[in-house]
């Protein structure tokens, strides 16, 4: 069984079904990534699994251990081993990004502020942010921003960081510095499950590729085998017009 | 207008009337922060809450907002203690004053909650803070910021209503001025006075709350 095992799974917004029968395994220390056209359930995915929308249907269980989404106890262990970064950073506004960065470990998991801190700036000046622990979210660039939101959710100590095209907001300039900071977290052996439109990224740093469509995953493979031979004509079609725009 | 104003009568009563000030900023202070609580707690229920916790805020509100504070605060005064609830004058002002507010700020609040971006809350929950964490760190700073001019306002307000306690023999800047004209009979003088003290309150108020909003929320507010 995977580490990470998610088998079945559903979700639906209202009537509409938005993810469909979704099997998937991840192993500790991969980097998986999720691509696909927009709407075909790849950021709904990671919004099912950190408990931002609860599934219809099917299960996920983190080092054999299974979420039951719908127990608050369960829910909260769970949130304990995911961290997600939102393509919107979603940094609290009225917070430095000091704060923003500590506020979750001391009141979420209850641990000194003194060692939180001192953790969370050795965070900031591993994403490169170390002359702005005083600034607030919106005296910082979109990839500062990013990279903040970045060292928050790592704050938590996930076992798994879930992120969710973290680059489609930033101006093209600033998309290297928070890649940047993903690859140094995959050198480090951290298990991550990428949602992206970076193609090249995906293919350097990715150990395995989803391809979805309207809510289903069409097919898997290593990085080469799913852009230079494509199965299903699905991802052909899609893999081809990629490549007419590159 | 055959009239000779004689300010000499009433400026030994001035720090008569600044001591009544006072009691008029507390009693604002005391019901605004009553008030904010109050709306906190139903704009999170209306916002959060279940069915008959919205429908019961709902009542509250629908009742204060429609009915004058002065019938409000003679139900508290002269009702309650039919039921064996007898309150002091400035106590039973206070619970008016705070329950009007509270109705007004629930919806100035409400307007907050619904302000706050979608994405905060997503990363609020999703770093695994409670309703009550998400309340306290993310949404009420959100609120005193993106509503700090309406609630600034809604504090002078504040200030301006406590007159109403004059009629329940509370003394404050109202009750002290009605006092002193019943002794002068210089009617004129003294509540041109009395008004030019409720102007610079609201004035000092008003600054005070600027300069807060700039130190401490990081309001862009002008000080005039």
């Amino acid at each position: 069984m995977s580490y990470l095992a998610i088998d079945g799974l559903s979700a639906a917004y209202g009537r509409q079904p938005v993810l469909t029968d979704v099997t998937l395994g991840v192993e500790k220390g991969e980097v998986v990534s999720l691509i696909g056209p927009s709407g075909s359930g790849k950021s709904t995915l990671l919004r099912v699994l950190v408990g931002l929308l609860a599934p219809a249907a099917g299960s996920v269980a983190i080092g054999g251990e299974q979420v039951d989404y719908r127990d608050r106890r369960s829910l909260r262990a769970a949130r304990d081993r995911f961290a997600i970064v939102f393509q919107q950073y979603n940094l609290f506004q009225n917070m430095t990004a000091l704060r923003n960065v500590t506020i979750a470990p001391t009141i979420v998991k209850k641990r000194t502020q003194t060692e939180v801190e001192a953790e969370a700036r050795a965070l900031l000046v591993k994403v490169g942010l170390g002359e702005k622990f005083t600034s607030y979210p919106d005296e910082l660039s979109g990839g500062q921003q990013q990279r903040v939101a970045i060292a928050r959710a790592l704050a938590l100590r996930p076992d798994i960081l879930l992120l969710d095209e973290i680059t489609s907001a930033l101006d093209p300039e600033l998309v290297n510095e928070v890649l940047d900071t993903i690859r140094l977290l995959a050198q480090d052996g951290m298990t991550m499950i990428i949602v992206s439109h970076e193609m090249a990224f995906v293919r350097e740093v990715a150990s395995k590729v989803v391809f979805m469509d309207q809510g289903r995953i069409i097919e898997t493979g290593p990085p080469a085998r799913i852009f230079d031979a494509p199965e299903t004509p699905r991802l052909k079609e899609f893999t081809a017009k990629i490549l007419r725009h590159r | 207008m055959n009239y000779t104003f004689q300010y000499g009568q009433v400026v030994q009563y001035i720090p008569y009337l600044l001591g009544g000030a006072w009691l008029s900023l507390q009693l604002a202070a005391i019901s605004f922060v009553a008030g904010a609580a109050i709306g906190l707690v139903n704009a999170t229920a209306l916002s959060f809450g279940p069915r008959p916790a919205r429908i019961a805020v709902r009542a509250y509100v629908t009742f204060f907002l429609n009915t004058p504070l002065l019938v409000q605060i003679f139900f508290i005064f002269f009702v309650l203690p039919e039921a064996g609830i007898l309150l002091e004058p400035y106590t039973a002002c206070a619970i008016g004053m705070s329950l009007n507010a509270g109705a007004y700020l629930t919806e100035i609040e409400r307007a907050g909650f619904q302000s706050l971006r979608r994405s905060e809350l997503d990363a609020a929950q999703s770093l695994g803070f409670n309703l009550r964490q998400t309340v306290w760190y993310v949404i009420l700073p959100h609120i005193v910021k993106a509503l700090y001019p309406p609630l600034s306002n809604q504090f002078i307000i504040q200030v301006m209503t406590t007159s109403i306690a004059a009629i329940f023999a509370v003394e404050e800047l109202t009750g002290r001025t009605y006092n002193v004209n019943a002794i002068t009979f210089r009617s004129l003088e003294i509540f041109s006075v009395a008004a030019v003290i409720y102007v610079l309150l609201t004035l000092i108020v008003s600054t005070a709350l600027a300069l807060v909003g700039r130190r401490v929320f990081r309001v862009k507010a002008k000080v005039f």
